[in-house]
């Protein structure tokens, strides 16, 4: 049995390359205005319960001859009708705009916005969005209609637009397309599906998911240049950009950030506050390595580094950060931080 | 406390409040049912629909499984109590109205919305075997609306939508289907039964009978449902001539009177030796369903009525059967001659037949007829003096007509001529008819209608259950068979007028007739008339009908395959239609846009060169650039130009920016409109 497991399923292999076909043919955009080119539609199973059903009336009207019967039977086939073109035209003329995505952390959701505007004068009912292929569950259970909470349902006003928020979970770190998205409506009857699908352009950045419990950061280097000392022997264990407060040290000077971290009752007063040591960082400064973060297995090594570029980014230090492929001179501040965490994602 | 509960409703979660309406659309989907069903089944319905209306009230979990095959197996077990079987129709059509009523007490998903809309228009369906009147129309539209509100309303799946915007889709929806369910009605090709529907399960309707039990007519005659209408070509017969015929009752027990065993195996038409004179009647009938094979016709018609899809003879006592039980509102096409006479003008021995009796019963009514037989001014006068001698009794003995003549007894003929004296059309005629025989005069009962009223509305001859009539008909030597209706030398007034005896009225219609009686008479014609129209129009819309459709239309000699063309090619022209129309869409630009792409045309004639980004204050200035001594036509092309600027992006007051919300689409039109009176320049 395991062997035959281990088979793959020839209809996952066609429907895996009948997808990447369909996928190829979609343009990549950002921005979208459906029309009838991308608008699909189908009957859904209450949709083909639904033909049955005007069958068996009709046959019912033809062997009691009932005109009256006859009447029902094709009122609401004629409604059904035009709740197909209702349905069709709930997305037909509907644009939907991705809204640039926030980078995000593997491991946590991120979340996709997409403005939705419709510039008819009605309302578009019951319009539900979703990303188009869950990978995180098994192939079988990727039926549009298994799982309902994926999706997330709006309304659009008329001639106005409303915000959608479609999660989705990044497999791990890097650089992403936005997934496929599908957008679905089956107001008002239920009886059709129309949807449509959609690649969005943008990418989203997916970082490192942050070490849990990351050990110290690491010790200074002595500046290039500059002479070695015997300073980075007096290691506090902490990391030299620091030291502990003396009396006289301006206030200025005090890690705050890293003193409300502190137990100030532990070793007396003033005990665990810390100074930046001025002399210290002019001395050396931190570099945060990819080969010297104290482990070697890749991931687990940047997601050390990410946790230590959030703690450095607290404690409002400047740090470089090293990687086989790139170097980043020391700074701070968010975008520094941002091209950090990017590269971590990309490496 | 009325506001109190409004806010209640109100309230509710959307769960409740849309479960509460889905039940209201059930009850209002069976409650045209009710007559119809068993009286367990529709208290069974309603005690369902309110205690699952309590539960959403009030929140409460819904009952678990094991309560649920409990109620579904007694619901079996009564059905079957009450039928006698599971399956069949009208068996059928309980088990649906209850398991429908069931069904919502497990309601959770969607899904159960959709098996309860599709259980519903069964339901709606299975009425329709009972009544295709103008009022199940109105509640068949209502319940349609109704479960696709239902539906609209589970396709709205964000927040708490209000339940009138779900009925204002639905409504819509209903509408433009319309006209689909038009096309489709007027040329759907209407087919004969796909296979045979077993008639023994339709109900007896009232009615006439084949047979008559004397005294069962009383029930009869205060049935003032419509049997069928009558539409007269030309002129009307007088109302002493409207006799329809239906069976012909000879064979008597004693007790009942049923049809001839032998005039049904007759040779069909051959031997009634029916001979006509004088003008004939045309006339259509559209006969209500009696379930019954019988073809009313006024006498006598000599010729098959026009009747699509049905078979039909004429027996040798004029009577028109046909080939099955007419289930259905029949509509056909008679011509009756009133000067006619028919039957052997010999004694032949076929006529014994009719002078048997029953030995043991009414030996008065035997004493009577042998002493005015004894009579010696009788003697060898024919049959003709006997007859008027019965009559003359009838008219001149104390005899009354009544509808409540009280219970007979065995000997009915003697009740009535030596005891009470009293009764109506089938006690007076049963009577004449035993006398007749027992006076060896060949004598039998004929069943039917005897007049109507005229609506003055449309014209139409209302014939009602309640104009049932039973009068005689008696062999006379070389006239054949000759009607005599006794009934009229009791009562003359009941034959021929419009007064018939009425049957006591409810309160409120006591009332009405007492405000103003010829309200209620004008009230009950229109509405009978609108209830004809629909009859005539919806109902009776058969093959016939369509085929003189497509006549109008052109067609030669329709057949119905040139009805399923027609349908075909409108469906294909339809599908063109929408093809080009989303063809055209596509490829359709904002007018606005169209409009300054032709002006950008025309400049690049002139040598001004643009892009599609150009704008058209852009487009002016170059205009200005390069025609440096401005001519009036240019400054009217540039000012058509910037008011172009101005009808898209400018807004120049908020008065102004009102009437473009307002009219968006004026400025642009007149602006097209001035586009074809500017100068170019060259």
């Amino acid at each position: 049995m395991a062997v035959l497991a281990m088979i793959p399923n020839p209809m996952t292999l066609v429907r895996r390359r009948w997808r990447g076909w369909f996928e190829n043919r979609l343009p990549l955009s950002d921005q979208v205005t459906l029309s009838q080119r991308t608008v699909y539609v189908l009957p859904t199973r209450p949709g083909l319960m639904l033909g049955v059903t005007l069958l068996t009336l009709l046959v019912a009207s033809i062997n009691y001859q009932l005109n009256l019967g006859y009447l029902l039977t094709f009122l609401l086939a004629g409604s059904a009708l035009v709740g197909m073109h209702i349905c069709h035209s709930t997305l037909r003329g509907l644009a939907m705009n991705l809204i640039a995505p926030p980078a995000t952390y593997a491991g946590t959701s991120a979340i996709i916005d997409v403005k939705l505007t419709n510039a008819r004068r009605s309302v578009r009912y019951g319009i539900g969005l979703r990303v188009m292929y869950l990978q995180s569950l098994p192939e079988k259970k990727q039926k549009p209609n298994v799982s309902p909470a994926n999706w997330s349902w709006t309304d659009v006003p008329a001639q106005g637009n409303s915000t959608v928020q479609v999660a989705f979970t990044p497999p791990k770190r890097g650089l992403y397309r936005v997934p496929t998205l599908t957008a679905e409506t089956r107001f008002p009857l239920g009886t059709f599906r129309v949807w449509t699908v959609w690649r969005p352009a943008a990418q989203i950045v997916v970082y490192p998911a942050p070490e849990m419990d990351p050990p110290p950061l690491p010790p200074g280097e002595p500046r290039a240049g500059g002479a070695p000392t015997a300073s980075a022997s007096r290691s506090t264990g902490d990391f030299d950009g620091v030291r502990s407060y003396r009396r006289g040290d301006p206030l200025k000077l005090v890690v705050w950030k890293k003193a409300a971290k502190t137990d100030p009752f532990v070793g007396g007063q003033n005990a665990g506050l810390v100074v930046r040591d001025t002399q210290q960082a002019q001395r050396h400064e931190l570099w945060l390595d990819f080969l010297q973060s104290g482990t070697f297995e890749t991931e687990h090594r940047l997601s050390r580094l990410c946790a230590w570029v959030l703690q450095c980014e607290k404690l409002g230090l400047d740090y470089g950060l090293r990687l086989p492929s790139l170097e980043l001179k020391p700074g701070s501040g968010e975008a520094h931080k941002r091209s950090c965490l990017e590269a971590l994602a990309r490496c | 406390m009325l506001s109190r509960w409004t806010t209640r409703l109100h309230n509710l979660p959307r769960d409740s409040r849309d479960t509460l309406f889905l039940l209201l659309v059930i009850a209002s989907v069976l409650i045209p049912q009710l007559p119809h069903l068993p009286l367990w089944s529709g208290a069974w319905a309603g005690t369902v629909l309110l205690w699952r209306g309590w539960l959403a009230v009030h929140n409460r979990p819904l009952p678990g499984r094991w309560w649920l095959l409990g109620l579904l197996a007694a619901t079996l077990a009564a059905t079957w109590f009450t039928h006698r079987t599971l399956l069949g129709r009208d068996a059928g059509i309980t088990l649906l109205v209850v398991l429908l009523t069931l069904k919502t007490m497990e309601l959770r998903a969607r899904r159960d919305a959709f098996v309860v809309f599709f259980l519903g228009f069964f339901c709606m369906m299975s009425n329709f075997l009972h009544s295709q009147s103008l009022l199940t129309a109105f509640s068949m539209v209502l319940g349609t609306l109704g479960l696709l509100t239902v539906l609209v309303n589970a396709h709205m799946p964000v927040g708490k939508p209000p339940l009138l915007q779900a009925a204002k889709t639905a409504g819509w929806m209903a509408l433009l289907g319309a006209p689909i369910m038009l096309v489709l009605f007027l040329l759907f090709p209407r087919l004969a039964p796909l296979w045979g529907v077993p008639s023994d399960t339709i109900k007896s309707r009232s009615g006439l009978s084949s047979n008559m039990r004397v005294g069962a007519m009383a029930s009869l005659a205060l049935d003032e449902s419509i049997a069928m209408r009558v539409h007269f070509e030309g002129v009307l017969p007088e109302q002493q001539a409207m006799y329809f015929r239906g069976p012909v009752l000879s064979a008597f027990d004693g007790l009942e009177w049923l049809a001839s065993p032998n005039s049904l195996s007759a040779q069909p038409g051959g031997n009634a030796n029916l001979r006509v004179t004088g003008a004939p009647v045309s006339y259509e009938i559209t006969m209500e369903p009696s379930s019954h094979p019988w073809l009313m016709v006024m006498d006598a018609a000599p010729q098959r009525p026009e009747l699509a899809g049905i078979q039909s003879v004429m027996l040798d006592d004029l009577q028109w059967i046909t080939n099955r039980a007419l289930t259905d509102v029949v509509r056909y096409k008679v011509k009756s001659y009133p000067n006619f006479n028919y039957g052997p003008l010999q004694r032949v021995a076929r006529l014994q037949e009719f002078v048997a009796l029953p030995p043991g019963f009414n030996p008065r009514t035997l004493a009577l007829a042998a002493q005015i037989k004894n009579d010696p001014q009788y003697a060898n006068a024919g049959n003709a003096p006997l007859v008027q001698a019965a009559l003359d009794r009838l008219r001149t003995g104390g005899y009354t007509y009544s509808l409540e003549p009280g219970v007979y007894g065995n000997n009915t003929a003697d009740e009535f001529w030596f005891d009470r004296k009293q009764g109506f059309c089938e006690h007076i005629t049963s009577a004449f008819v035993v006398l007749m025989r027992a006076m060896n005069v060949p004598a039998r009962i004929v069943t039917g209608y005897q007049g109507g009223e005229i609506n003055n509305v449309d014209g139409f001859l209302v014939v009602r259950q309640s104009n049932a009539h039973a009068w005689a008909e008696v062999w006379y030597a070389g006239r054949g068979w000759v009607r005599v209706d006794p009934t009229s030398a009791v009562a003359p007034s009941r034959i021929g007028a419009s007064q018939r005896l009425a049957p006591p009225r409810g309160v409120v219609a006591q009332t009405l007739v007492n405000i103003s009686p010829g309200l209620v008479v004008q009230l009950r014609a229109t509405w009978e008339a609108v209830n004809n129209a629909w009859t005539q129009k919806v109902l009776n819309y058969t093959q016939g009908k369509q085929l003189n459709l497509l006549k109008d239309v052109g067609f030669e000699a329709p057949s119905w395959q040139d009805l399923s063309y027609v349908l075909i090619g409108i469906i294909i022209l339809t599908s063109l239609a929408s093809a080009a129309w989303a063809l055209w869409e596509r490829t359709q630009h904002d007018p606005w846009l169209r409009l300054l792409e032709k002006a950008r045309q025309q400049l690049a004639k002139a040598g001004i060169e643009s892009t599609a980004a150009t704008s058209p204050r852009q487009l002016a200035d170059a205009i200005r650039t390069k025609y440096k001594t401005p001519s009036s036509a240019c400054s009217t092309l540039q000012h058509w130009l910037m008011q172009l600027e101005v009808q898209r992006y400018a807004l120049a007051s908020a008065e102004g920016d009102r009437a473009l919300t307002r009219t968006p689409n004026r400025g642009l039109r007149q602006l097209q409109q001035q586009f074809k009176s500017l100068e170019w320049p060259a």
